[in-house]
């Protein structure tokens, strides 16, 4: 019986290894389904009437229909590494990044397929001209592409801190926020002369704060440049002129200890709450009530946020300072801060490809995906600006694709209800002193130290909310201790082995 | 039926003749279980204080006793799609209902049967069964199992099978029927009943009280249930179980806040707080007021059945 | 009756094997729905936990992905927290064991003297209210309550002229702040296993006791507890089994990621969820699933064999 049972538990598991063949002629005379896994909620707006539309055109260029697969926000992190880890050729196309979707440790670990150039020539031909050969390149790994790059949309997602520019003004900063200095000013007029709101109500329950204040800190003050595709954000390039050394910022030098001395006098002025670790509230909605004068999050955030400040605080000329301005020190969004991958399982591959090329350039649907159908759900004026009807309400009256893999300028519309002016001198301002990602070639490898990196991650997150937000008694003696901590956990051999993978790919 | 006449005697004589400490356990635990009833209370009332308060009122001063501004607002919200909620409804009762019938018989059948002395492989079966409480395979390979092997995806049936009993729970059942007299099922033997008839006309009806209770705990666990949902029901499938709905609301802002995409994608429409309050009133509230009545009519009806067959 | 039962025992084992199957074949049969729901859902996917043994590649499915022996389980030896893990883990479940079943075998007592009805029943119910509350809210209504700037608590011993301590920035206010919640949660639901066992209980016994004039301490003493032993003994061997376990939902949700606190409240379970959040490692958690599986099965194999000692009745199997 025993024996029947575990010849039975084998078999049933043997069945699991053996790989679906996804070979097969080009033709498009079979009609096929190609599933898209997307992160985001299941809008309950126009999405389907509009994915109706889309599906009648692919069908009639390609016979292939695109259907959703969401992965929601709840729990999200393990339900889509689950999807890539237990894929049957139940989905075709991932959207990806290297920066929060781990694009290139899911590379590694077999979820995408390397796409060669001749299936890219073939079947996604637009896509593969549009992108340049320098670009592609920085999509491979161990030589073969896995990604495609949304390398063509202008966008910011470098971190910084939205302040009102009317309090700047109040508060003696003319020309406003522009330094960390700047914002101790801010944030000390605020609490000194604005009775029952909170300078920066910070929900510093969630983590992210942690490298977004501790790196915007030593970019401001440093010329370091973050690498990307660490599981912990402590490894940055020393400079743009010395890019492949890697910066000890981390284990030696004052800037950090300043960095706590500084966070540690804002606490105790009481710039967030005394239990900011534990507060879980939404601070945006806080600052569109006028209860809180700052929000820590990217450009891109801030374009909007300005406009809908201004309808609810009106006057509030709502400003960004961005991490690194004292120092100009900028650096332009990796291409690959969003891509698009084929799943590895996938059974059309070929019509998958097909699909992704038409959905980014092809400007019928792609207009349709991004704003809905024109006359209906927005109009576009004689500049190229496109605006919504009057009472548009997005979550019902729109339509959400979530399509952050492959966005296009030469297709986008201009929002008409941004505030362009602001937002162009911005733009100006980071072109002038931005240089490109230095490291684009570089996919950090795992295998020789990931053990250590874990307890890395761990060290890291233990101390690094009490630095940020100034929890306790003593900052030089906390950051000794965080230093040593690390040390503790093996970070020398960690930053020797990394110096080496970086040395292997860019000594010339 | 005459034990259960017994026993209520019993209680009443109890009753009328008080000694000192029967008086004094009866004081101390009016004073002892009234407090911590009005601890589980409280918090309770908090929640459905703030479900009606406004979102400003519960930033601006936490959660109170009264709802300083009073508002409908959230549950408006929360009705807009009828359809959903009760869908949501039909099909958290339709499994609470067909899963605890069939899970609590299997339970008791095999609670039962290990229960019985002269049954030799019992312990074996017991280890067998309570083996698997100590290890498992982890999430890939079950996930695995469920969609590629029994191909549940999207499937109900996700939902009601692997809750359909636990070991936990026939380990309690077998722990009840060992307070059943070995003489009834002695006697069912002499009467030349087979075992399934005296576990169905003997052992069932004795068996009332622990039947209510592991009853229970299977309700509650179909429930209360989200995680497998989470895991199987996909975004295809129209409704879905109520508490999965208000895992969803409660969780989301957490799950985005503390992760990378916190810092990378801008969410709009995030649930407020008093939203998430009022989801938790019209997910848990029912089955909190109708407890006590469908325990009563569910053990009833369940001694009924068994006296009949 | 007991050495009967026994007798009895011994005499179908002495035939043979397929004699005894067919002798019991009923009883088997009624055992044959659970054994097989627990080899589908529990021993079938069992052989996949080689995952934990694995490089885990997507495309190669786990019993063909590379093996790298226990380079998985290293990170947690490696980490030099074990030690802090291991004690805090152990240390709240006994306390969580140990104060609960204490805290609902007494309520459980108290509900079975009073006399009033609808007091027993209301009181029941009342008090599983909590165990419907998902973590995320107690910890909204925890912060709601102790918070420094706002909250309830801090309130009230302002406004009575005291200073409130920082509750969040303290890390021994909180084994007792985790324990107070976790009871709060759990009483209920344990009360009610415990009233039932007490309800099913021969009444004759009682009856017996009344006439003989014990008194209530009496018979709760030397009926009503003794009734409960087994019950109270199998409860035990089935939470001692998960003794590394812990509950993450409580600890993550009332603690989060608040470093302040970790020295008292970080747990196997926020400890590898805070390591591995941005690097998803199936393999690893497998890993750590099956350490604290193995720890815990041999616990449980001895306390199991210590019960049986004493008396076979009592062992789990």
């Amino acid at each position: 019986m025993k024996k029947l049972i575990a010849v039975f538990l084998t078999l049933a598991m043997l069945l699991s290894i053996v790989p679906v063949l996804a070979e097969s002629a080009i033709d498009t005379s079979e009609h096929v389904k190609i599933v898209y896994l997307v992160t985001g909620d299941k809008p309950t707006n126009r999405t389907d009437e509009v994915l109706a539309k889309i599906n009648e055109l692919l069908t009639e260029k390609i016979n292939a229909e695109l259907e959703f697969r969401w992965i929601e926000w709840t729990d999200w992190q393990t339900q889509y590494n689950l999807a890539l880890a237990t894929q049957s050729g139940d989905i075709d196309l991932i959207g990806t990044a290297t920066d929060w979707l781990d694009a290139w440790p899911n590379s590694q670990k077999g979820a995408f397929l390397p796409l060669t150039e001749d299936m890219l020539k073939t079947y996604a031909p637009k896509t593969w001209e549009s992108v340049s050969e320098a670009h592609w390149n920085l999509c491979k790994y161990n030589g073969d592409i896995y990604l495609m790059p949304e390398d063509n949309y202008a966008q910011w997602t470098n971190h910084g801190f939205m302040y009102r520019g009317d309090w700047a003004k109040e508060a003696g900063l003319e020309n406003g926020v522009h330094s960390w200095e700047d914002l101790g000013v801010y944030f000390k007029y605020i609490k000194e002369n604005k009775d029952g709101v909170i300078p920066w109500d910070a929900n510093g329950n969630g983590s992210s704060y942690s490298p977004q204040m501790a790196g915007g800190w030593q970019t401001s003050h440093t010329g370091n440049i973050a690498i990307e595709g660490f599981p912990v954000a402590i490894f940055y390039g020393e400079s743009k002129d010395n890019p492949y050394t890697l910066s000890r910022y981390y284990v030696e030098g004052d800037e950090l200890v300043n960095f706590a001395k500084t966070m540690k006098e804002w606490a105790d002025a009481g710039y967030w709450r005394a239990d900011v670790l534990n507060y879980t509230g939404d601070v945006v909605a806080e600052m569109e009530e006028g209860k809180t004068g700052a929000h820590q999050h990217h450009t891109q955030t801030w374009t909007s946020e300005r406009t809908a400040m201004e309808r609810k605080q009106p006057g509030s000329d709502l400003g960004f300072f961005w991490f690194g301005e004292e120092a100009s020190n900028l650096i332009s969004l990796n291409i690959t801060h969003g891509a698009m991958a084929v799943a590895a399982q996938s059974k059309n591959p070929e019509r998958a490809l097909m699909v992704y090329d038409l959905m980014r350039n092809d400007p019928e649907i792609y207009h349709l995906m991004q704003y809905g159908f024109e006359g209906d759900m927005y109009t576009v004026d004689e500049n190229g600006l496109f605006s919504r009807p009057d009472g548009f309400e997005d979550s019902v009256d729109g339509v959400s694709f979530n399509f952050w893999w492959g966005r296009n300028d030469n297709l986008e519309y201009r929002n008409a209800q941004l505030d362009w002016d602001a937002i162009q001198k911005m733009y100006d301002a980071y072109d002038a002193v931005k240089i490109d990602y230095p490291y684009g070639q570089y996919i950090y490898d795992n295998s020789m130290v990931g053990v250590f990196m874990d307890n890395l991650s761990n060290v890291y997150n233990t101390y690094m909310p009490r630095i940020v937000f100034g929890m306790n008694d003593d900052p030089e003696a906390l950051v000794a201790e965080f230093r040593q901590a690390l040390q503790d956990a093996g970070i020398e051999m960690v930053m020797s082995e990394i110096q080496g993978q970086l040395d292997a790919v860019y000594a010339k | 039926m005459t034990e259960k006449i017994r026993a209520e005697h019993l209680m009443h004589t109890t009753h009328i003749r008080k000694d000192k400490s029967q008086i004094v356990i009866n004081v101390l635990t009016y004073i002892l279980v009234t407090i911590f009833c009005v601890m589980c209370i409280l918090p309770f009332w908090m929640i459905i204080a703030s479900s009606f308060a406004t979102e400003d009122s519960i930033r601006r001063s936490g959660f109170t006793l009264w709802p300083s501004e009073f508002t409908t607002f959230s549950y408006e919200l929360l009705f807009r799609s009828p359809d959903q909620m009760i869908g949501a409804y039909i099909v958290t009762i339709g499994l609470t209902v067909v899963g605890t019938l069939i899970g609590l018989f299997i339970i008791a059948m095999t609670g039962y049967a290990l229960q019985r002395r002269d049954f030799p492989y019992r312990n074996g079966i017991m280890f067998y069964i309570y083996f698997t409480s100590l290890f498992s395979a982890g999430l890939v390979p079950f996930y695995l199992l469920m969609v590629q092997y029994l191909n549940l995806r999207d499937s109900y049936f996700a939902i009601l099978l692997p809750l359909l009993m636990s070991s936990w729970l026939i380990v309690l059942m077998k722990n009840f029927v060992k307070a059943i007299p070995h003489e009834i099922t002695e006697s069912g033997k002499i009467d030349g009943a087979g075992d399934f008839r005296i576990f169905y006309s003997l052992i069932l009806p004795n068996l009332k009280p622990a039947l209510a209770t592991i009853g229970l705990f299977l309700a509650l666990s179909y429930w209360n249930e989200w995680y497998y949902s989470s895991l199987f029901l996909t975004t295809k499938v129209e409704y879905r179980p109520l508490q999965y709905h208000l895992y969803n609301v409660i969780n989301k802002v957490a799950s985005l806040k503390n992760s990378v995409a916190g810092s990378n994608v801008v969410i709009t429409d995030l649930p407020g707080e008093t939203l998430k309050m009022a989801t938790a009133v019209v997910a848990t509230g029912p089955i909190i007021l109708l407890y006590p009545f469908v325990q009563k009519y569910f053990v009833a009806g369940l001694t009924v059945g068994a006296v009949k067959g | 009756m007991q050495k009967a039962a026994q007798q009895k025992v011994i005499n179908y084992r002495k035939p043979s094997v397929g004699r005894t199957l067919k002798q019991n074949r009923t009883l088997i049969f009624m055992c044959i729905p659970a054994i097989l729901f627990f080899f589908v859902f529990s021993y079938l996917p069992m052989p996949g936990a080689y995952i934990a043994f694995t490089n885990f590649q997507y495309n190669k499915g786990i019993f063909a992905s590379p093996f790298v022996g226990l380079k998985n389980f290293q990170f947690l030896f490696i980490s030099g927290q074990l030690g802090l893990l291991l004690k805090n883990t152990v240390l709240y479940n006994l306390a969580f064991i140990i104060l609960g079943n204490i805290l609902q075998l007494a309520f459980a007592i108290m509900l079975n003297e009073v006399a009033c009805k609808g007091y027993k029943k209301t009181a029941q119910s009342i008090m599983f209210l909590p165990y419907f509350i998902s973590d995320v809210l107690v910890s909204l209504l925890v912060y709601n309550l102790i918070n420094y700037d706002f909250g309830f608590i801090s309130h009230l011993v302002r406004n009575l002229g005291g200073t409130m301590p920082k509750v969040y920035q303290n890390p021994g206010a909180w084994p007792f702040i985790i324990v107070l919640v976790h009871l709060w949660k759990s009483t209920g639901y344990g009360t009610v296993v415990y009233f039932a066992a007490i309800t099913g209980m021969d009444s004759s016994m009682m009856e017996a006791a009344q006439i003989d004039g014990a008194n209530a301490w009496q018979r709760i003493r030397y009926i009503t507890l003794p009734t409960l032993k087994p019950t109270v003994i199998i409860l035990f061997l089935f939470a001692i089994g998960g003794i590394l376990k812990g509950n993450f939902g409580l600890f993550y949700n009332l603690v989060g990621n608040n470093s302040m606190l970790f020295k008292t409240t970080d747990i196997i379970e926020t400890y590898v969820y805070r390591s591995m959040m941005n690097s998803f490692n199936f393999s690893q958690s497998s890993a750590v699933g099956l350490f604290q599986s193995v720890v815990g099965f041999f616990i449980v194999l001895g306390a199991n064999a210590f019960v049986k000692h004493l008396d076979p009745d009592y062992a789990l199997f």
